[in-house]
Order: structure tokens, then sequence, then C-alpha cells
């Protein structure tokens, strides 16, 4: 999936996710929390099925899940902490053009 | 291969490690254990001058210096990437003089440097996504859930569709 067509204001990330990973889910819910937290619509996130998309996810490095990227970049390899997380989201979107 | 003919061959290897050619060169039987080729193999190289003539013992039996070694490795190499055996050749040329080389075949050195990258390239793609399908299998209390939902899927797609 590209974004290419997205307004500008908004961030994009992408929950490298795969069966049996349990982070995986807990990644999901921090983001869910954090997207509506910041404000609708200026994350747009989606889960990635490494399975269904192995050769995106090792194009972006991933070696393991959950991974996390943002704007086609990989930026945490793990789970992240909720702040650290946040910090990077906040980070991101002030950087931005609104 | 028995366990001390195993450790002996070590020994051997590692003490002949470091540039040191036995006095008298390395016996056929010698160069296969630390090679791989068969005899025939060798004695082929040497028959079409891959190898140049291999020194003999009083007796007759072929002795190999470490620069016949020292090549044979680097055939050896060469075959992993499915160089032909008269690409070999002109390698060996360049290796033994690159100075001296003619035009032609520094081309050619330098045609297989580019394969040779892209075969890395094509090898770092592999190793990156096996190191993520080993990553994820990680930590799986039972079994391997990654493997068993590929396994699914390629079920679910051998079955003939109606």
């Amino acid at each position: 999936m590209r974004f290419e067509q997205e307004p500008v204001m908004t961030i994009k990330v992408e929950v490298f996710a795969s069966p049996g990973c349990g982070k995986c889910g807990q990644a999901k819910e921090v983001l869910r929390k954090l997207s509506a937290e910041l404000g609708a619509g200026r994350v747009q996130w989606r889960e990635v099925n490494v399975l269904e998309e192995l050769d995106y996810a090792v194009d972006l490095g991933v070696l393991a899940t959950p991974a996390i990227a943002i704007d086609g970049m990989l930026v945490f390899t793990g789970l992240p902490s909720v702040r650290r997380l946040r910090g990077e989201l906040e980070r991101r979107l002030t950087a931005q053009p609104l | 291969m028995s366990i001390s003919s195993s450790s002996h061959t070590k020994r051997r290897t590692s003490a002949r490690g470091q540039g040191q050619t036995p006095a008298r060169g390395y016996r056929i039987g010698e160069v296969i254990e630390l090679t791989g080729f068969s005899a025939d193999t060798l004695r082929y190289y040497e028959k079409i001058a891959l190898l140049p003539r291999v020194g003999r013992a009083a007796s007759g039996a072929r002795r190999y210096s470490e620069s016949d070694l020292s090549r044979l490795r680097f055939i050896q190499r060469a075959k992993t990437m499915n160089f032909s055996l008269e690409e070999i050749a002109r390698l060996l040329e360049m290796r033994a003089a690159p100075q001296a080389a003619r035009d032609e075949v520094r081309e050619l050195t330098r045609h297989k440097l580019k394969q040779v990258e892209a075969h890395m390239e094509t090898l770092d793609a592999l190793r990156k996504e096996l190191s993520l399908l080993v990553n994820l299998c990680r930590g799986a209390a039972a079994g391997c859930p990654i493997i068993d939902d590929l396994d699914n899927r390629n079920k679910r797609n051998a079955k003939p569709s109606k």
C-alpha cells in the first residue's frame, strides 16, 4: 500500500506484525490510542502482516516484529515505550507544515 | 572420516596455515582433504593447465605447493559463482600478474567483480529475509506459528480452484 496521494500534513505509520507475536497487539493498541490522542487523521496507521508483505518488510530492514516505520522509514525495532513513541510522533507532526 | 583422522587434518592444516609450505609439499590425499576436489579433478586441472605442472617427489608422486593450494582455493571460490573453467583460467592469469594482464582479461575481471557484487546483494536480501523468519519463530512456545501459517497458506493455494 502506498500513501503518495495522501495530504502532506499527516504522518504515515506502519506497524509490522506477524502471527503469534504477542507484543504486536500491544504495539497496535498503543498506536491506536496515540493516534486518537494526537488528533483525528493526523496519524494514519496500518498494520503490515510481514508474511503478506515480506519483500516490503525486508526492504525496510525489518528483522523482527513488532517494528514501526514512519513515512516509509524503519524507526523502531521492537516495541517502544508509549513515551518514546508519542515523542517521535509529536516531533514529526510539529516538524511538518500544517 | 574418523574423528582421529579429522583432528589430525586440522592440526596439520593449522600448522601450515601460516604460509609455511611443507618442505616436501602436500600429497594429493592431503589436497583432497583440504579442498574437497577429487584426485581426478586435481589431475584434470593440471592437464588443462589451470594449475602449472605440479612438482613431483622422487617416486613420481605429485607434491602440491602452497601456491598450488592457493590457486585451488581460488578455483573453488570461482566455481561457487558458476564461472566456467575457461573464465577461471583467465582470472588466474590476472591473479598471477595483474599488471601484465591483457585488456580482455582485465575486462573479464571487472565483469566478474560486478557479478560477484550483484550476487552478494542477492545473498544479503536472502540473509535478511531468513533472519526475519528465524526471529519470528523465536519466542514461540509451541512450534513456529510462522511456518504453520505459511504451510496452511500453501495448502490453501494448492487446492484446485472450482
